[in-house]
């Protein structure tokens, strides 16, 4: 996937912005057309604000997808596959541990890219790769992530999809899920 | 400094037109205060109630009964503009006070509006401050794409966002029209703005590309008629954090859905002094001068007025 020189411009950046303003950039595009945003609220129908948040998201992934890929994350114990076609093996991370990778592993394992759980949750997905990357430091209020999550799980159809958004919570919040009790 | 002065005089006044698609958004008292706050500068201000229907602006300013009006001057009951010019209680300010309550007033037809305009043109002063009336009728638009710079009031309230949107397109096609005289750009805007659903031409954006793949030569003066559009936004009243991007946000959907480069000017809070300058009849920004209201329209006005120096 190559990055097309209106991708920039749909996402009201300069050629080459570096990732934090492409990701700051995105989030803004997106909270611009959701349906009650007060500055489009009249503007667009329905068909033309799917068809702006579509190209959003296209110009995003574009842009996102051509970045080199983030250098590993220090320890972790799951290999993280980074592509939907890649064969998954072994078992699912610990959802305790490692929540984000443990759907992440769920979610190649059944095969959907980000992009099909997008459309199925309505959650972004700049949101979605956050919640499995864990970025929490760019994730949004822990109500709204509680939410996500529990969508995302859902739709993935985790055994206990709330519970699980619980883990992710605490992990989140700073909690040790690491501890057995 | 005199030097600039004279300079400026002998180019004619820097004329800015407030409009937006609304009634009731603050137009008025946003014209007088940008007055108020120009002349604090030192400089001399006009400000001209352009709202030929239903002017105003005497009121606001302290100004009981204007000897002469703008009725006057169409009626050629006097023959020149500067002649209506009035003192307010401002200094450096003059009101050219509105036409009162005549029908026929509200829809001055071709060359008594070119005339208007050439007079207005003329005005002894720094800066001209046209207070626009509601609505888009070809007097509104023609007014406020005749200033250096048309800027648009809006109010954080979906109706008034909307009415503004109505506005800026209209003045756009309106600008497009007169540059542009050719039948078949004429048929393609009265499509887009008779906002014919089976029709693909919906916003500006899409007029250009439309008559671009019929004519490039006419495309090609479209695009350079539509980048000259640039239009400057405030937002009037804003009262929760939400609406501090609400200026922003109008800009960037200007630019993706209709591709129309909004200059945003800033926020200007509310503020229940303004309110009361208005029943007291003193406008803000000279007798509150430390009020949020006043403070953020020092901003408005500072990049209304900005000149980007010239690379020399």
């Amino acid at each position: 996937m190559t990055i097309r020189p209106e991708d920039w411009e749909i996402l009201g950046l300069e050629p080459g912005a570096d990732i934090g303003q492409v990701r700051r950039a995105y989030r803004h595009r997106k909270s611009l057309y959701e349906p009650a945003a007060l500055a489009t609220y009249n503007l667009l129908d329905d068909e033309e604000r799917d068809g702006m948040v579509d190209r959003i998201e296209d110009a995003y992934r574009r842009i996102i997808g051509s970045e080199p890929p983030a250098a590993p994350e220090a320890p972790s114990p799951a290999t993280r596959p980074q592509a939907a076609n890649e064969v998954v093996i072994g078992n699912a991370p610990d959802p305790l541990s490692d929540p984000g990778a443990h759907l992440r592993f769920h979610r190649m394992a059944k095969g959907f890219t980000l992009h099909q759980i997008a459309v199925e949750t309505k959650i972004g997905v700049a949101i979605l790769e956050q919640i499995e990357n864990e970025d929490f430091e760019v994730l949004p209020a822990p109500a709204f992530v509680r939410g996500h999550v529990h969508q995302f799980a859902r739709e993935l159809k985790l055994a206990d999809a709330y519970e699980f958004a619980k883990f992710y919570l605490t992990k989140m919040q700073g909690g040790d899920t690491e501890a057995d009790e | 400094m005199t030097e600039e002065l004279s300079e400026s005089r002998a180019r004619g006044p820097r004329v800015w037109a407030v409009g937006g698609g609304k009634g009731g958004v603050g137009k008025s008292v946003i014209a007088t205060n940008i007055a108020a706050s120009i002349a604090r500068g030192n400089e001399s201000v006009a400000l001209v109630d352009a709202d030929l229907g239903g002017a105003n602006l005497h009121t606001l300013l302290g100004v009981p009964s204007p000897k002469a009006n703008l009725s006057d001057f169409i009626s050629k009951r006097v023959s020149s503009l500067g002649e209506v010019m009035t003192p307010t209680p401002i200094e450096n300010v003059w009101l050219v006070s509105g036409a009162k309550a005549l029908v026929e007033m509200a829809n001055p037809n071709f060359s008594q509006k070119s005339k208007i305009l050439r007079h207005i043109n003329a005005l002894e002063v720094d800066h001209v401050v046209l207070d626009l009336g509601a609505g888009t009728s070809f007097n509104v638009l023609d007014f406020f794409l005749s200033a250096r710079k048309g800027v648009l009031v809006v109010v954080p309230e979906p109706t008034s966002v909307e009415n503004a949107y109505h506005f800026l397109k209209a003045a756009f096609f309106r600008k497009l029209k007169r540059a542009q005289p050719r039948a078949q750009v004429k048929a393609a805007i009265k499509e887009v703005m008779n906002g014919s659903s089976r029709s693909k031409v919906k916003t500006p954006r899409d007029l250009i590309s439309q008559v671009w793949s019929v004519d490039p030569d006419v495309g090609a003066a479209l695009v350079a008629e539509a980048s000259s559009f640039r239009p400057a936004l405030i937002v009037n009243r804003i009262d929760h954090p939400s609406h501090e991007r609400l200026g922003e946000d109008i800009v960037s959907a200007c630019r993706d859905y209709f591709g129309i480069r909004l200059q945003f000017l800033g926020s200007l809070p509310n503020d229940k002094l303004v309110v009361r300058s208005v029943v007291e009849q003193k406008p803000a920004a000279q007798f509150f001068a430390q009020i949020p209201f006043v403070n953020a329209m020092r901003g408005v006005v500072g990049n209304m007025t900005y000149v980007r120096p010239r690379a020399s």
